[in-house]
Formats: structure tokens, C-alpha cells, sequence
């Protein structure tokens, strides 16, 4: 009987400096090695982390790649570029060809460039759902810990919060509560979007955390019980440092699938509060631009797809990379 | 099984409690001024201090917000008289659950009204759901590795990863708009009209049904494979009994315990809030009256539905947990 290449890989300790006379010298590898190595070798993993990196950079340089095409976010004078009768571009598409000084064409009615509110839209999409899912993160992981971890009625109370807010539907608490957040807070006019930012991330946020929190504490209940912990807990290594040093290590590998299929998530959501109208008003956004442009769909469809393009390739990209991440860590599945 | 009854049902009131005080107290302290909505929209985007303070003092807002709770928690068991104005009352009967600030009609007589809507669309949905996902799944499971498994599979992964209000969205534009494939969607009450009624919701039970019977596929192939694993299924094929028998009459009944189960709580949800459906396809249901409501602040309904949505999902689980016993002898003995 063989066994599988990569059992044989993680289970070699070879002493270093021990003599190379075997014909094939194994080398000694990390899971995270082993990781990484099946990774590289899943095409479709590297395609979709490509789509990111992409989607990354323009999120990034968005306002460099609107100066390299000579595009911008102001617009002269709606006028200029609009048609005041059928409030549709003069220029470009739907009805004219490519027009190299707007290569997305123009919105109707408001005339603003469409790539540069594209560019910058994936920017407000991509901020959102990665704080979102760090915040989340975070969140779940230290209630996890602590439900695990310290058990009793610490455990009961928060596995109690986390059940309660499973139990509240997501999208009609956003609705109740997203104004809500931007009322109490946005006493500031000038400050209001600002504010509608943020509270977009902690709705998110808030109706996020649970299963990252259930997830962790299961990962825990099993942990806390190995030898390692145990002696760590007989020679008085204090909790905080337990929980920091021993059991956070070893639930690395959960953190970041889970992490991964979140983010997906969270740009899929914020499209959708978007379009409810409970999304960023100060900044542009794909989910924004997705609620506006369904009036115009039946002479201008240009205009509604670019949005939809681009979340549901970033999306789709995350997914696979999501999933592509927890095969490799993995070391039940083979393909 | 009749103390587990007992204490599920205990730790469900005790959610449903620890909800409602919650969402009251959210809509007391969250807004800075509860009845702003409804000042602007009583003088046509003109409120003033005066006005504003005069619909507090008349909604209670003055007064401690423990007295105000307990008049709305005795207000959904006994029902009670809300007043308006100086001498206008408005009787809501139990279960009150406020009166909606644009209409001044009692929020759960709202809600009833619009229920039928979404219950259609819910239960149409779910038909389709089980139908296509529960069929699909078990195919590629007996095809299992074969090259019509895998796209199959992959087709689902694919179709779960475009936004269901994207989707929704396309669905409507090209098959309802542009092409008029599908009768226009829409709500026509069941008792009024039957065929209306079918042919405005059907789009929107495919849309729905479809996308999310992809999760379906994925889930009940694996819970088939798993059960036609099982030794008993080997025993069945050994007495020569059909392939269809086996998987039919001995594979699925047993995969249907865990689909029957997760199916219960997404039939929920799908109850609380098919907020796009209801919006993309224009049914007045509940998910939409909850957005208008958002739109112009007005609070009972908001809280009204966040509230149903609620305890749907909580019944659906109480629900769920005691139907897993009685489906699955294994859970009632131990």
C-alpha cells in the first residue's frame, strides 16, 4: 500500500544535516507549505486570486486609472454631454459607437463619466466588504474564543446572543436599522454620508459575526482539551496568553476560509442594500449605480451591465478563491 | 421527548421576549426623534419644534419609556386604544402592535392583509425549490463522477455566486420587460382571480426557486450519496430489489431527514423576507411594505416586520427541532 504523496511530506522530520545518500531526499515541509504548493497547482484558484488582484488594484489606484484614461468624477455641465429632451448621452453609447474620451459612455440624465464611477465604485465595493468581513472576523473569533475557551455561563450567554441574532432576518433589520444608525449619528449634514458609510460596515458587521462565532467555539471545545493546552494551563500560563499563544495558532486555517467565503458575502450585500437604497449615497458604488440604471435598462442596457459585470465577476472570482483555499487546507480532500 | 418539547419551546419565549424588549427599545432610543416621519409628512415637509413635540407628548414619548413598554407588551396580549389627537382615539385590538404613522391603521391588520401575498410567493417558491433541488441532487448522486454530475455541480456553485438581487433583477428585465415571455408579474389575491393569481406570480417562483434550489442540489447529492452508502442499501440491492426501490424507497427517504430539517428554517426566511422578490416583481407583500415604511419612518411597521420576521424564524426552528425527532428515530432515543 502507498501512501498518498503528501502524508508522506508532512509526516518526514528529518534531522537537519542528516546525509543525502537516499536516492530521492524528501524534504520536510509545513502544512502551510504543502498549502500554498496545491494552490499554485489549482489553475482555477490562480485565475480567480488574478481576477482579484485586479479588482484590487483598481480599488486601489481607482483615481490613477481615471487620470490614465482621462476620465474624472466631475462632470462640466450635464448639458454638455446630455440630450436635455431624452436625457441620454449625446455621444457614445447606447446609440452612438466607442467614444474614446468616455470609453464606458456617460450616465443619463446626470452625465457623469461611467468608467470613473465604475473605477471608484469598485473601490467604495471593495472597502466595504473587506472591512466588513475583518470586523466580523474579529468579532466572531474573540466571541468564540471566550465561548469555548472559558465555557459555563459565559458560554450559554453568548451562544444565547449568537442565536438571537441568527434568528433576526438580515435584510429587514438593515432596513430598521441603517437609518436609524445614520439619524442618531448624522447630525452633521455635511458629515451625513460619511456617516451612512460607516453605518453600512457595522450593519454588515453586526448581522455577520455569528457564524464565524459558532464556527471558532467548535474549533475551541475540541482544542481545549488536547495535551498541549493542558500543560500549558498545569504550568499557569494565564488565559489571555493561552487563548493568544496556543489555541489562536492552531485555528488559523478555519479563520481564513471562512474569512475568504465571507468577502464574497459582504460585496454580494452591500449591492443589495445598495439597491434598496440603504447603501453609500456619498460615494459612488456598484450597487448604487445597479438601482439607478434599472429605469434606463430598456434603451440604455450598457449602463446597467458594467456594474452587474463587475460584481458578479468579483464575486464569483472570491467564491472560487474561497473555495479553492479550503481544499488546499484541506488535508481530507485530494483532487 | 415531551420535557425536550417543553424546554425548546421555554428558551424559544425567552428569544421572542428578549426580541421584542430589544426592538422597542431600539426604535425608542435609536432615532433621534421618533416621530420626525411622521411630523413631516402630517405637514408636508414642514415640521416644526412645536408640532414635533406636540406628537410626542400624544405618542408617549414623554413619558418613561418602562410605562411605555409595558403598555406595548399588555397592548399585543389584551389590545388597547392608541390616541391620536386630543379626542381621537383608534381601537386596536389584540395583538397591537401600533398603529402605522402614514395610515393610522393598527400594524398587524396591515400585516394580515399583506400576508397572503407573501405566503404565495413563499410556498410557490418552495415547491419549486424542493422539486428542482431535491431532483437534481439525487440524479448526480447516481451519477456520481460522471461528467453530467460534475457540470451540474458546477453549474450551481456558478448560478449561487451572482447576487440573488441580480439575479432577480436580469430575470425581471429580460423575461419580463424587454421580452414579454412570462405574464407581467404581480399579486392578484387567490380568491379573486386564480388564473391571475398563477400567472403573476410565476416568474417570480422561478426566479426565486431557482436560485435558491441550487444549494438544494448540492445538498441533498451529498446526503444521498451518504445514504446510499449505508449498509442496508447494499443489503436492499443484494435481494435484488430494483435500483429505482433502493433509491427511491430506501436511499431518499433517509436523505430527507436532513433536507427536510435545513428546509424548514430557509422556509422561514424565505417567509420574512423576500424583500427583493417582493420589490424586483412588484408583489405588495411584506418585505415591501417594510421598505416603504423605512423610506418615509414609519416606525411601528418597521418594527412590526422586523418582529414577524422574527418569530417565523423561531417557530420555524421550534418546529424544525421536534419534527427531526419524530422524522428520525435515532434523535428520539437519545
Amino acid at each position: 500500500m502507498t501512501l498518498p504523496q503528501a502524508e508522506v511530506q508532512t509526516q518526514s522530520t528529518e534531522p537537519p544535516g542528516a546525509p543525502q545518500s537516499a536516492p530521492k531526499a524528501i524534504a520536510g515541509k509545513s502544512p502551510t507549505r504543502i498549502a500554498f504548493d496545491r494552490l499554485r497547482r489549482d489553475w482555477l484558484a490562480m485565475a480567480s486570486l488574478l481576477v482579484v488582484l485586479v479588482f484590487a488594484v483598481i480599488a486601489v489606484f481607482a483615481g490613477a486609472i481615471a487620470n490614465l484614461f482621462g476620465v474624472s468624477l466631475e462632470t462640466p455641465l450635464a448639458s454638455e454631454r446630455i440630450n436635455l429632451i431624452s436625457q441620454l448621452p449625446l455621444e457614445g453609447p447606447p446609440f452612438g459607437g466607442f467614444d474614446p474620451e468616455h470609453p464606458f459612455g456617460v450616465a443619463p440624465r446626470v452625465g457623469t463619466d461611467n468608467l470613473a464611477v465604475w473605477l471608484y465604485g469598485a473601490r467604495t465595493s471593495m472597502i466595504i466588504a473587506a472591512s466588513a468581513a475583518v470586523l466580523s472576523t474579529v468579532v466572531g473569533v474573540i466571541v468564540g474564543l471566550l465561548a469555548g475557551y472559558l465555557g459555563g455561563v459565559v458560554d450559554r450567554v453568548l451562544m444565547f446572543v449568537t442565536d438571537l441574532f441568527l434568528t433576526i432576518p438580515f435584510l429587514l433589520a438593515a432596513l430598521a436599522l441603517a437609518p436609524i444608525l445614520s439619524d442618531r449619528f448624522g447630525t452633521d449634514p455635511q458629515r451625513l454620508g460619511e456617516i451612512q458609510f460607516y453605518s453600512v460596515i457595522a450593519v454588515l458587521t453586526l448581522f455577520g459575526w455569528m457564524t464565524m462565532a459558532r464556527l471558532i467555539r467548535g474549533e475551541v471545545l475540541s482544542l481545549r482539551e488536547r495535551e498541549f493546552v493542558q500543560a500549558a494551563r498545569a504550568i499557569g500560563v494565564p488565559t489571555h496568553r493561552i487563548l493568544r499563544k496556543e489555541i489562536l495558532p492552531n485555528l488559523v486555517a478555519p479563520i481564513v476560509v471562512a474569512f475568504s467565503l465571507a468577502l464574497p458575502a459582504y460585496v454580494a450585500a452591500e449591492a443589495g442594500l445598495s439597491y434598496l437604497g440603504i447603501g453609500v449615497v456619498d460615494r459612488p458604488s456598484w450597487g448604487q449605480t445597479v438601482a439607478g440604471a434599472v429605469q434606463w435598462f430598456d434603451v440604455y442596457p450598457q449602463y446597467l451591465w458594467q456594474p452587474v459585470i463587475g460584481i458578479v465577476l468579483l464575486v464569483i472570482a472570491l467564491n472560487l478563491l474561497g473555495d479553492a483555499i479550503r481544499d488546499a487546507l484541506d488535508p481530507k480532500t485530494r483532487r | 421527548m415531551f420535557a425536550f418539547i417543553v424546554k425548546r419551546l421555554l428558551a424559544g419565549l425567552l428569544v421572542l421576549s428578549t426580541l421584542v424588549v430589544s426592538i422597542f427599545l431600539l426604535f425608542w432610543y435609536g432615532p433621534r426623534s421618533p416621530v420626525q416621519g411622521l411630523c413631516e409628512q402630517r405637514t408636508n415637509n414642514r415640521c416644526t419644534a412645536d408640532f414635533r413635540a406636540q406628537l410626542e407628548e400624544n405618542f408617549g414619548y414623554n413619558n418613561p419609556m418602562l410605562s411605555e413598554l409595558g403598555k406595548y407588551v399588555a397592548g399585543i396580549f389584551t389590545g388597547r386604544d392608541i390616541q391620536l389627537g386630543a379626542n381621537t382615539f383608534v381601537e386596536c385590538s389584540a395583538p397591537c402592535l401600533g398603529l402605522s404613522y402614514r395610515t393610522f391603521v393598527p400594524a398587524f391588520d396591515e400585516l394580515v392583509r399583506r400576508l397572503p401575498a407573501t405566503i404565495s410567493l413563499a410556498v410557490g417558491a418552495a415547491v419549486i425549490i424542493l422539486l428542482v433541488g431535491v431532483t437534481s441532487g439525487v440524479l448526480a448522486a447516481r451519477r456520481r463522477g460522471t461528467v453530467a454530475d460534475k457540470a451540474l455541480v458546477s453549474a450551481t456553485l456558478l448560478m449561487s455566486s451572482i447576487p440573488y438581487v441580480l439575479f432577480a433583477l436580469l430575470v425581471y428585465l429580460y423575461l419580463n420587460v424587454i421580452n414579454e415571455v412570462f405574464p407581467e408579474a404581480g399579486y392578484t389575491p387567490l380568491t379573486e382571480n386564480p388564473v391571475a393569481w398563477l400567472s403573476g406570480l410565476l416568474l417570480p417562483w422561478l426566479a426565486l426557486g431557482f436560485y435558491n434550489s441550487t444549494q438544494y442540489t448540492r445538498f441533498s447529492r451529498g446526503a444521498m450519496i451518504d445514504a446510499l452508502s449505508e449498509d442496508y442499501i447494499r443489503t436492499a440491492r443484494a435481494k435484488g430489489l430494483s435500483s429505482r426501490t433502493v433509491t427511491f424507497k430506501h436511499g431518499l427517504r433517509s436523505a430527507l431527514v436532513p433536507i427536510v430539517t435545513i428546509f424548514g428554517i430557509d422556509f422561514a426566511f424565505l417567509l420574512a423576507g423576500t424583500i427583493f422578490t417582493e420589490i424586483i416583481f412588484g408583489i405588495n407583500g411584506i418585505g415591501r411594505w417594510g421598505l416603504e415604511a423605512i423610506q418615509i419612518e414609519d416606525f411601528p411597521v418597521v418594527q412590526t416586520t422586523v418582529l414577524f420576521g422574527a418569530i417565523v424564524v423561531i417557530v420555524a426552528n421550534i418546529v424544525v427541532d421536534i419534527l427531526y425527532g419524530v422524522l428520525d428515530p435515532r434523535v428520539r432515543i437519545s
